[in-house]
């Protein structure tokens, strides 16, 4: 999930919960303070009965306004001092104008009860007010809040959105630039400018990091592409040597078979280092002529070329072509990748009787093996010096297949069946 | 037939004028493009056998040098590098053939003897043994009298193997010259071997069973 997604998500459910909590506070604000104010109306409705009854007006010519009714009754005796709010709630306030119109509508209205005793005589009242229109406007407030709140909800939303691509720009920028970066280019990463101090940071950062990661990885090639060339004279000598060595008879067994051991491991140091230089060259794109080849004839050279080895090991091959494939290629980096592929199908192949299938279509190499190992471990598999414990080989050949695969722009992959090696090359 | 070796490595040099001295060639050697030129405008020599890399600049500038002044000479290049440029370039100003460093003495030994046959120098164009004959130009074998018929891999072993008669040649040389690149990533030699057998099955069937003997776990050896 995308940060952004992740904030807005988070910033909208606090943003509900909040404009919520927030409305049902504004009503209970907005109740609370219209009840005061029917209180202190209800207070003031209070005096004017006092100072009626003190002026000696009948308690029948208390008018009851809208919404408004009193009623005034004598009593025996004053027991109540204290004034009595209540808040009522039902239909059966019989005020003509306001219950009426419509039946059902639940009508809320304060009453306030008091008793006072005026020259001598007791009288109970009770003043009612109703609330109905007062609580239709605090609705309509709350209402009026609720539609700003959602409104500014949207409002802010996509606002957040819009403002926060906007400042995440140079972000997104740098990343989709690392992205695409890798350490064999030699080209330096440029970023978008930005103002915004994180993104610079990250951004010269960066900057320093892959500069470094590309110069030490420069030199490590240079590395191993001297090592690789200087270790050319010496071994040179140390295999000449050898070879002059061997010549003479004047050694005894153990003696023999020392040097036998001592040039066999010279002569697989010159093959891996041979491997190592050829890698390095494809590294550093040396290869870069090419030419139009017909590969299914640059198939079929390299199978004759390696008939020898074919027939020595009582190998048959299938041939199934489906396509004649023309592409513009180097031709000797073709010719190293059909060589190991070949030589690999070969190699790992039953040392009698084994089989081996080609197959070329449109957009397809494939070459299939039968062979007695298991199962080659997948991750690992194109990696150098990753040793089949079968064989003596170098390890370099799939990596170099790869190696060349990658710098053709192909695909290959590599699947096991049933003692079957298939390796799959798309074009 | 005088060759004359350039190369500065010392110890290098001196392995390969032990090696062809053995194969009856008079050897000299120079050390750097200056040493050499000089050489070459004091004597004549059949072939130079030249490293690219020298002290004093490119071993390049030598063979342009034996081209103009000796162009019946043979020139073999030397290259540590094995870079494809490098062997292009030299081919193309004359270098009759090339070899990467590192490179077996025997193979050294074959591709002189090829130079030289080409270029036709003392008219050496077969190798004669007891019952054997090799015509390197017409490429026939001719065993006691007859005429074997070989397959080419047949016959490039024969010639190879014979062009060092008392050396051992190991495996590996026979398998880097005969198939070159596409013997790199093998692991065992039979080919080799059965190769061999066919070459040798051949040969005693036409009476000839002294030659090419098996060196245990080593290589072959054309004769003792």
């Amino acid at each position: 999930m995308k940060l952004l997604t992740k904030t807005n998500i988070y910033s909208s459910i606090t943003t509900i919960l909040l404009f919520t909590a927030g409305i049902f506070i504004i009503y209970e604000i907005i109740l609370s303070k219209l009840d005061k104010e029917a209180d202190r109306r209800l207070l003031v409705i209070k005096t004017k009965i006092i100072n009626g009854l003190n002026e000696g007006i009948s308690p029948n010519e208390f008018m009851s306004n809208i919404g408004q009714k009193i009623y005034v009754r004598k009593i025996k005796q004053q027991t109540l001092f204290t004034n009595q709010f209540i808040e009522y709630t039902g239909r059966e306030f019989e005020d003509d104008v306001v219950s009426d119109n419509e039946e059902n509508r639940r009508l809320t209205q304060r009453e306030l009860l008091f008793q006072t005793t005026v020259n001598g005589q007791a009288y109970e009242v009770t003043v009612c007010m109703s609330l109905t229109e007062s609580k239709k406007i605090g609705k309509y407030i709350a209402g009026v809040v609720l539609v700003f709140l959602v409104l500014s909800f949207f409002i802010l939303f996509f606002l957040n959105r819009y403002i926060s691509d906007f400042l995440w720009s140079p972000f997104n920028d740098t990343l989709s630039k690392i992205k695409t970066w890798s350490i064999k280019k030699q080209d330096k990463l440029v970023f978008k400018d930005t103002d915004t101090e994180e993104f610079h940071l990250l951004n010269d950062t960066l900057r320093d990091l892959t500069n470094q990661i590309q110069s030490d990885y420069q030199n490590l090639k240079e590395f191993t592409e001297n090592v690789s060339h200087e270790a050319q004279t010496p071994l040179s000598i140390i295999s000449t040597k050898l070879e002059l060595l061997l010549q003479d008879n004047n050694y005894n067994e153990k003696q023999y078979k020392q040097l036998q051991q001592i040039y066999h491991a010279t002569q697989r140091m010159h093959k891996l280092n041979e491997g190592l230089i050829l890698l390095t060259r494809i590294e550093n794109k040396q290869f870069v002529e090419t030419e139009e080849i017909n590969i299914n004839q640059a198939i079929n050279e390299k199978i004759e070329i390696l008939e020898d080895f074919i027939e020595a090991k009582q190998i048959t091959i299938h041939k199934e072509f489906k396509k004649q494939v023309i592409k513009e290629l180097n031709q000797n980096l073709l010719s190293i990748l059909l060589n190991n592929l070949f030589i690999n199908a070969i190699k790992y192949n039953y040392d009698e009787g084994g089989r081996i299938t080609v197959t070329v279509d449109e957009d397809f190499i494939s070459v299939e093996n039968t062979s007695p190992s298991e199962k080659i471990d997948r991750q690992f598999i194109f990696d150098r010096f990753n040793k089949n414990s079968i064989s003596g080989s170098l390890g370099l050949g799939l990596s170099l297949i790869k190696r060349i695969t990658d710098f053709f722009n192909w695909h290959i992959s590599y699947s096991y069946k049933d003692h079957t090696h298939k390796f799959k090359i798309y074009l | 037939m005088r060759i004359l070796i350039i190369e500065d490595e010392k110890s290098l040099r001196e392995d390969v004028v032990d090696y062809l001295s053995e194969n009856g060639y008079k050897c000299d050697f120079a050390t750097t493009v200056k040493s050499a030129t000089q050489k070459l405008s004091d004597l004549v020599y059949s072939c130079a056998l030249v490293d690219i890399g020298l002290p004093d600049g490119s071993g390049m500038e030598v063979v342009e040098y034996i081209k103009k002044n000796s162009p019946e000479m043979g020139v073999i290049m030397i290259t540590a590098k094995n870079a494809l440029e490098d062997k292009l370039e030299g081919l193309k100003i004359g270098a009759d053939d090339y070899l990467t460093k590192p490179f077996h003495l025997s193979e050294l030994n074959a591709r002189l003897y090829s130079v030289l046959r080409r270029r036709n120098f003392g008219g050496k164009n077969t190798l004669s043994f007891d019952g054997l004959e090799i015509d390197t130009t017409e490429k026939k074998v001719i065993a006691n009298g007859t005429q074997l018929q070989l397959t080419k891999k047949e016959y490039e072993i024969l010639v190879f193997l014979a062009s060092s008669p008392t050396h051992l040649i190991t495996k590996e040389a026979l398998a880097d010259s005969i198939w070159g690149d596409k013997a790199e990533m093998a692991s065992s030699f039979d080919f080799v071997y059965s190769q061999i057998k066919n070459l040798k099955k051949k040969l005693n069937e036409a009476g000839i069973t002294n030659y090419i003997k098996v060196v245990y776990g080593m290589g072959y050896k054309f004769k003792d």
